[in-house]
């Protein structure tokens, strides 16, 4: 654990300098044991890859508090706790009008089925969240699906959008410019501030993406609208 | 309602201290800028200090008042008139139902802030009535005003003496902490940052300030694993061109940052208009937390307020209390 501050109200950590699973573990882990914690003056922890930063009321406690508290947790015995999780069910329909990108890969050698079977029967982690309100950083992600970004970024991408750029999928929760290529969109609002929980997933969950034909995504836009819909949201645990 | 727009301004906002707990989920904390300016106009009302105000950019507001209230502004200095006739800013003055209220160019900073006896009343979304433009939540309809909006305010009783914001002099000397990456610069490259005056350019906002000055560069890279992003933080790009995050900021970057903006010159850094030009000066954190805390004590001593001169507004306090006991 390297422990650092940048900012008077705040303290960052750093474990390890690269993207992998078992970071993201650590990090998932040490923000539920300090949220739990519930230390005086704690007022936020933002997960990232490689580092946690909290945040607290310089007239409540002092970075020399926070990083006490630090120094005395066990991270090596938290590690061995099993983690508990959400796997998110995301409906998408690949193609057509949703997903206008995904005949390019055939420049992969793939065809469009082969492209949604690859892309929709993994279940993908979520690193961490950040560009814009509930846009996910998805880890695994097929290497066949790897693609460069368009070289003309779009200027408007629809709300619901989910897509490849480089090494990384994803999903837009607003409608945005952007680069990435698309291949389907999901008619369940990503974020939505009446209902609970606003944003369905955070750092260490997982993400499944279920392939549905033109016909459901009209039924389920219908119940979005008239509030009534359910995603499927199940509970793991992992050793 | 309380006031209708009669016109927006340039980029105004309903803004409150800003949406916190939710960076981990993506959500920029917006809020005010001018965290000094935002406590200062609500106080003098006698507002809690978190309540929302407007904040606008470079160019005043125009509301017709659709009820009584009593008003304040603070931050950059801006003509204010009530129906043509000026009164002073950084205090509180009553409007009348029918009157217009004209807030004009900012005059020596880039953000004035109005205040509204309670506060404005939008909804809260994620526990802020701050706006956040990128994606349109939060403030009214998570967008700048436009004409014909009706703004809505919380209101209450006014109580507090006649007094009105102390002028402040200003200069260009930022002080800030070393970053993330500072030891991936070389020495001669801080000594540039240290040691030149680097121009705030015009495609600033509420995201960031982007600097123009002596290229920063470095051989490790300017890329690094996205990380969570800060107030204040410098940002360097490959260019080598600064850009200091502000309120709007994405919640994760993939940029170099050489330092962060001691947040007790916040304030004085988003009130430095395009053109603007800044200097650095490097401190430590605890230093840097220090100051801090004297600043925000100060803010809460009423140090920045003196007592109201101006014969024009006070005696419009006075002729409206009398009016009020002919009513009564």
């Amino acid at each position: 654990m390297d422990i650092r501050r940048y900012s008077e109200n705040s303290i960052t950590i750093y474990i390890g300098d690269e993207i992998n699973e078992d970071t993201n573990k650590k990090l998932v882990h040490l923000k539920n044991e300090l949220e739990k914690m519930e230390i005086d003056g704690v007022s936020e922890i933002v997960i990232s890859y490689t580092s946690l930063i909290i945040y607290y009321d310089i007239f409540k406690t002092t970075g020399k508090d926070v990083e006490n508290v630090l120094k005395k947790m066990d991270l090596a015995k938290l590690e061995k706790r099993s983690l508990k999780y959400n796997l998110v069910e995301i409906p998408v329909c690949y193609g057509g009008e949703y997903g206008p990108d995904l005949a390019l890969f055939d420049d992969n050698g793939l065809s469009p089925e082969e492209v949604i079977e690859l892309h929709s029967n993994t279940e993908y982690l979520v690193y961490m969240l950040g560009f814009m309100p509930g846009f996910p950083y998805l880890g695994g992600l097929d290497e066949r699906l790897f693609k460069d970004r368009l070289d003309n970024p779009r200027t408007r991408i629809p709300a619901g959008s989910v897509g490849i750029g480089g090494k990384q999928t994803g999903m837009y929760p607003f409608t945005s410019p952007g680069g990435w290529n698309l291949l389907g969109r999901t008619p369940i609002p990503l974020f939505d501030e009446n209902r609970e929980p606003q944003i369905l997933y955070e750092a260490g969950d997982r993400i499944i993406y279920r392939a549905i034909d033109e016909k459901e995504y009209k039924q389920l836009q219908q119940q979005v609208e008239d509030d009534d819909y359910e995603v499927k949201i199940t509970s793991r645990e992992a050793n | 309602m309380t006031f209708k727009v009669l016109n927006p301004g340039m980029f105004s906002t309903i803004q409150d201290a800003g949406r916190f707990s939710y960076q981990t989920f993506g959500f920029s904390p917006s809020g005010v800028l001018d965290y000094k300016a935002h406590k200062l106009a609500n106080r003098l009302l006698g507002n809690e200090d978190d309540a929302a105000v407007l904040e606008m950019t470079l160019q005043g507001v125009e509301l017709l008042a659709k009820k009584d209230t009593v008003i304040s502004t603070s931050g950059a200095v801006a003509p204010v008139t009530i129906n043509d006739k000026r009164y002073t800013h950084g205090s509180a003055i009553k409007i009348i139902e029918g009157e217009t209220l004209k807030i004009g160019k900012c005059e020596n900073g880039s953000r004035t802030y109005l205040a509204v006896l309670g506060g404005f009343d939008v909804p809260p979304v994620l526990g802020s009535r701050s706006t956040h433009t990128r994606s349109g939540i939060g403030g009214f309809k998570g967008r700048t005003l436009k004409n014909g909006d009706v703004l809505k305010s919380i209101g209450g009783d006014f109580s507090e003496g006649l007094k009105k914001i102390k002028p402040f002099e200003s200069d260009n000397i930022i002080r800030i902490i070393p970053g993330q990456q500072y030891d991936r610069f070389k020495a001669q490259v801080k000594r540039k940052l240290f040691n030149s005056e680097y121009t705030i350019t015009k495609d600033s906002d509420r995201m960031g300030i982007r600097l123009n000055g002596p290229e920063l560069e470095t051989d490790e890279g300017h890329d690094v694993l996205s990380e969570p992003t800060q107030l204040g933080s410098i940002q360097v790009p490959k260019n080598g061109q600064p850009i200091i995050l502000l309120n709007d900021r994405q919640t994760a970057g993939g940029y170099v940052r050489i330092a962060t903006v001691a947040l007790a010159d916040i304030p004085k850094l988003v009130q430095k208009s395009p053109g603007g030009k800044l200097a650095f000066k490097e401190i430590d954190v605890d230093e840097a937390t220090k100051i801090y805390k004297e600043e925000l004590t100060k803010i809460d001593s009423g140090e920045y307020f003196e007592d109201l001169r101006d014969f024009t507004s006070i005696r419009r306090h006075i002729s409206l209390k009398i009016s009020k006991l002919m009513e009564e």
